[in-house]
């Protein structure tokens, strides 16, 4: 999709197809990339962990979920870490409160989202580029090698290229692109540390992240990118209709005995002997057992619009969404995701506003 | 005093200087010049020369450190120097006995080459982070990238930082029979791989320095599990128990410093040797693009009796001009080893 966009004689767009195709064949790093420094020839082997198999009587406990069904974890967002791009944010969502055994173990059992996100731009084509009357927005993801409990390759793969996709229809609803014909703007974005697909105490040897039907923990990454991308396209001041913001919530089972009075607006009804189905916001997908479907929203709350929508999954006991009461689900879900980017917004603003009051404080002091 | 005044924007005259930025994008060169040059005709009450960002000419950033913040990294450092901002992850992952092709063979005390040989050590820069406008991805790494991440390399394998039996996984066969006798031997049966990862978080000049403190501090941040090799598994299998896990015992700390020399005479011109040249310590992005020539020095120091240090020229690199004769150098060097001092101090402070 960014072939068309680009000069087809670059080296860019060279670079763009060799990385197109290495994601897909899974050629060998060492093989390819003569430009980084690579590991030993034979391969080196993920480190596994003699309790992760069941060997040695320690057995680990997956955390559980102590926050209520509709509280997010705490974000901390902060404009202008990047001083030379035009806006810059970074976002940390702190991980959810330790079962307590976790601090004696190298093998963590929740991780925090750490995302950085820069904005180039806007800044005129160059002579050679077809007229465009809108702004170009392109929009790149890229998992640090150290983002996931699985080492990531160099080259962006499938799910990034996938979630970066995502990230482009979420903004381009919101940037006012006609103010700026003839001009570019790159967004990129970093991912320090990935939220997990699931409980790596679920991973029988060697799991992998994204791609795979379960990748529940993308999706609380693209919700995390819509947000910081919208903090960073604020700081650089470009126009937009309003903040979009990320949310994410799904339909989790939840062990009967801790789920304590059943509100009516977040229970399902009952599945299987011994728990139940409930809408969460935010989940944390390692303190689940499992995750039926999740959706996320781009959203504008002031404007009541939704620029991105992705939901997936399947409720237990469909195949299809097709007849009214499973639209209601549907339904549900949606709507406890836009209630989670609603509560996002809130901070969104926050942080934005602090940093325009910042900036207005230093412009004055300019001036004098 | 200016809010005293009151504002009249419409009534003075249009001005015929430009604002600093403006002066410093249209003529760089002479901007910079101008701050540096001494006040004429010298006096005994007006300050030092300040380079544009208000610095003296040999005063360092101060660095700010954070480590340990990543959760799926076995070390992890976060460096700041200014506006230039560096995450290092270290994931450790393990190489069997069995992948390295042609059969190694251990000479025990032989540490310099067997990590070099085997390749333990993969230090890689990302550059296309977004931290800079000209580092953009899409691309291939860049110039610099590589040529960073080749430096990092040679100067970590030359500084001989960490012991190869740091890295060794031993097995130790148990005895043959049951009286304990036989068995016994040591045999290397896999090693510790480190994959360094540096990420620019933001770029304003002077990548190297800070490229090297966020490794050096993400080492010592490392954490390698306890492993052993499972006979009836055939593999390497690791306690993840923090209290058995053990740190990487670093066995020195040299610090990296780079300097800039600038000097009067215009890029491109010919002639005039006379004219007057500046050394900037820890140069920023927009002092690196109007000098050509750059000094790194690599030291390492050892605290000797009475308080001073005995300094050790680990490595010096320096690139593109010769200007900077031997006096200058041994300036550097001094410089060098007061911002070893400021290191020692600030790794006290933070350990």
């Amino acid at each position: 999709m960014s072939m068309n966009r680009k000069n087809l004689d670059s080296e860019d767009t060279k670079w763009e197809l060799q990385e197109f195709v290495s994601g897909w064949y899974e050629i060998p790093a060492a093989m390819t990339d003569r430009r980084r420094i690579n590991g030993p020839p034979g391969g080196s082997s993920p480190v596994i962990f003699a309790s992760s198999l069941g060997i040695g009587g320690r057995s680990v406990k997956r955390p559980s979920r102590i926050r209520p069904p509709d509280e997010l974890r705490k974000i901390f967002l902060k404009t202008g870490l990047t001083p030379l791009a035009s806006g810059s944010a970074y976002l940390e969502l702190s991980p959810s409160a330790n079962t307590g055994e976790t601090c004696d173990s190298l093998a963590p059992s929740s991780s925090a989202l750490k995302l950085t996100c820069a904005v180039h731009g806007p800044r005129p084509l160059p002579r050679s580029a077809p007229f465009t009357p809108q702004i170009q927005l392109s929009t790149h993801i890229k998992f640090a090698s150290f983002a996931a409990r699985q080492r990531r390759g160099y080259i962006r793969d499938a799910s990034e290229r996938d979630l970066a996709v995502h990230l482009e229809t979420a903004l381009r609803g919101v940037i006012i692109g006609n103010r700026w014909p003839k001009s570019s703007v790159e967004v990129v974005i970093t991912v320090l540390e990935g939220e997990e697909d699931r409980w790596w105490g679920d991973e029988t040897g060697g799991g992998t992240t994204g791609g795979s039907a379960g990748g529940w923990g993308m999706m609380n990454v693209l919700a995390g990118c819509i947000t910081v991308a919208s903090a960073a396209i604020a700081d650089a001041g470009i126009d937009c209709l309003d903040l979009v913001s990320g949310g994410v919530a799904a339909i989790v089972k939840t062990p009967q005995s801790q789920h304590e009075a059943p509100d009516r607006d977040t229970d399902m009804g009952e599945i299987g002997k011994n728990g139940r189905l409930q809408l969460v916001i935010d989940p944390a997908p390692s303190e689940h057992q499992e995750i039926y479907a999740a959706c996320v929203v781009g959203y504008l709350s002031t404007r009541d619009e939704i620029t991105e929508l992705w939901l997936k999954g399947n409720i237990p006991g469909t195949t299809s969404f097709s007849t009214p009461m499973q639209m209601a689900e549907v339904g549900g879900l949606l709507d406890k995701a836009v209630e989670a980017a609603v509560a996002v917004r809130l901070v969104l603003g926050e942080a934005v506003r602090e940093a325009a009051e910042l900036k207005a404080g230093q412009n004055r002091n300019n001036k004098e | 005093m200016a809010a005293s005044k009151p504002p009249s924007p419409a009534i003075s005259p249009p001005s015929l200087s430009f604002p600093r930025a403006t002066f410093a994008k249209l003529s760089p060169h002479p901007f910079l010049l101008a701050h540096l040059q001494p006040p004429t005709p010298p006096s005994a009450n007006t300050t030092p020369p300040h380079r544009p960002n208000g610095r003296l000419p040999t005063q360092f950033r101060p660095p700010n450190l954070h480590t340990g913040s990543l959760t799926h990294a076995s070390g992890s450092s976060v460096v700041r120097l200014g506006d230039t901002a560096v995450v290092c992850g270290i994931r450790a992952e393990i190489l069997p006995a069995s992948n390295v092709g042609c059969a190694y063979t251990c000479g025990g005390s032989d540490d310099d080459t067997e990590i070099q040989a085997l390749g333990l050590l993969v230090p890689n820069v990302e550059l296309s982070t977004g931290c800079s406008p000209a580092h953009l991805p899409g691309q291939p790494p860049s110039p610099l990238a590589q040529t960073l991440a080749a430096r990092l390399q040679s100067l970590l394998y030359a500084t001989n930082l960490i012991g190869a039996d740091e890295l060794r996984i031993m097995y130790v066969s148990p005895p043959a029979d049951d009286a304990g006798e036989g068995g016994g031997a040591e045999e290397v049966k896999a090693w510790w791989t480190l994959y360094i990862d540096i990420l620019f978080i933001s770029l304003d000049g002077n990548p190297f320095d800070a490229a090297w403190a966020s490794l050096l501090l993400a080492l010592k941040d490392t954490r390698l599990p306890l492993a052993y090799w499972d006979p009836d598994l055939a593999c390497v299998l690791c306690d993840d128990l923090v209290a058995n896990a053990k740190r990487l015992r670093m066995r020195r700390w040299p610090v990296a410093s780079t300097f800039a020399v600038y000097s009067a005479q215009e890029r491109g011109s010919v002639g005039g040797d006379g004219a007057g040249k500046w050394i900037l310590a820890d140069p920023d992005a927009f002092e690196e693009g109007l000098c050509r020539e750059s000094v790194t020095v690599v030291v390492d120091c050892e605290e000797a009796e009475g308080g001073g240090v005995k300094t050790r020229i680990v490595r010096l690199e320096k690139r593109g001009g010769g200007s900077a004769g031997k006096a200058e150098i041994k300036e550097v060097v001094e410089m060098a080893t007061e911002r070893w001092r400021v290191w020692r101090d600030v790794l006290k402070g933070n350990a």
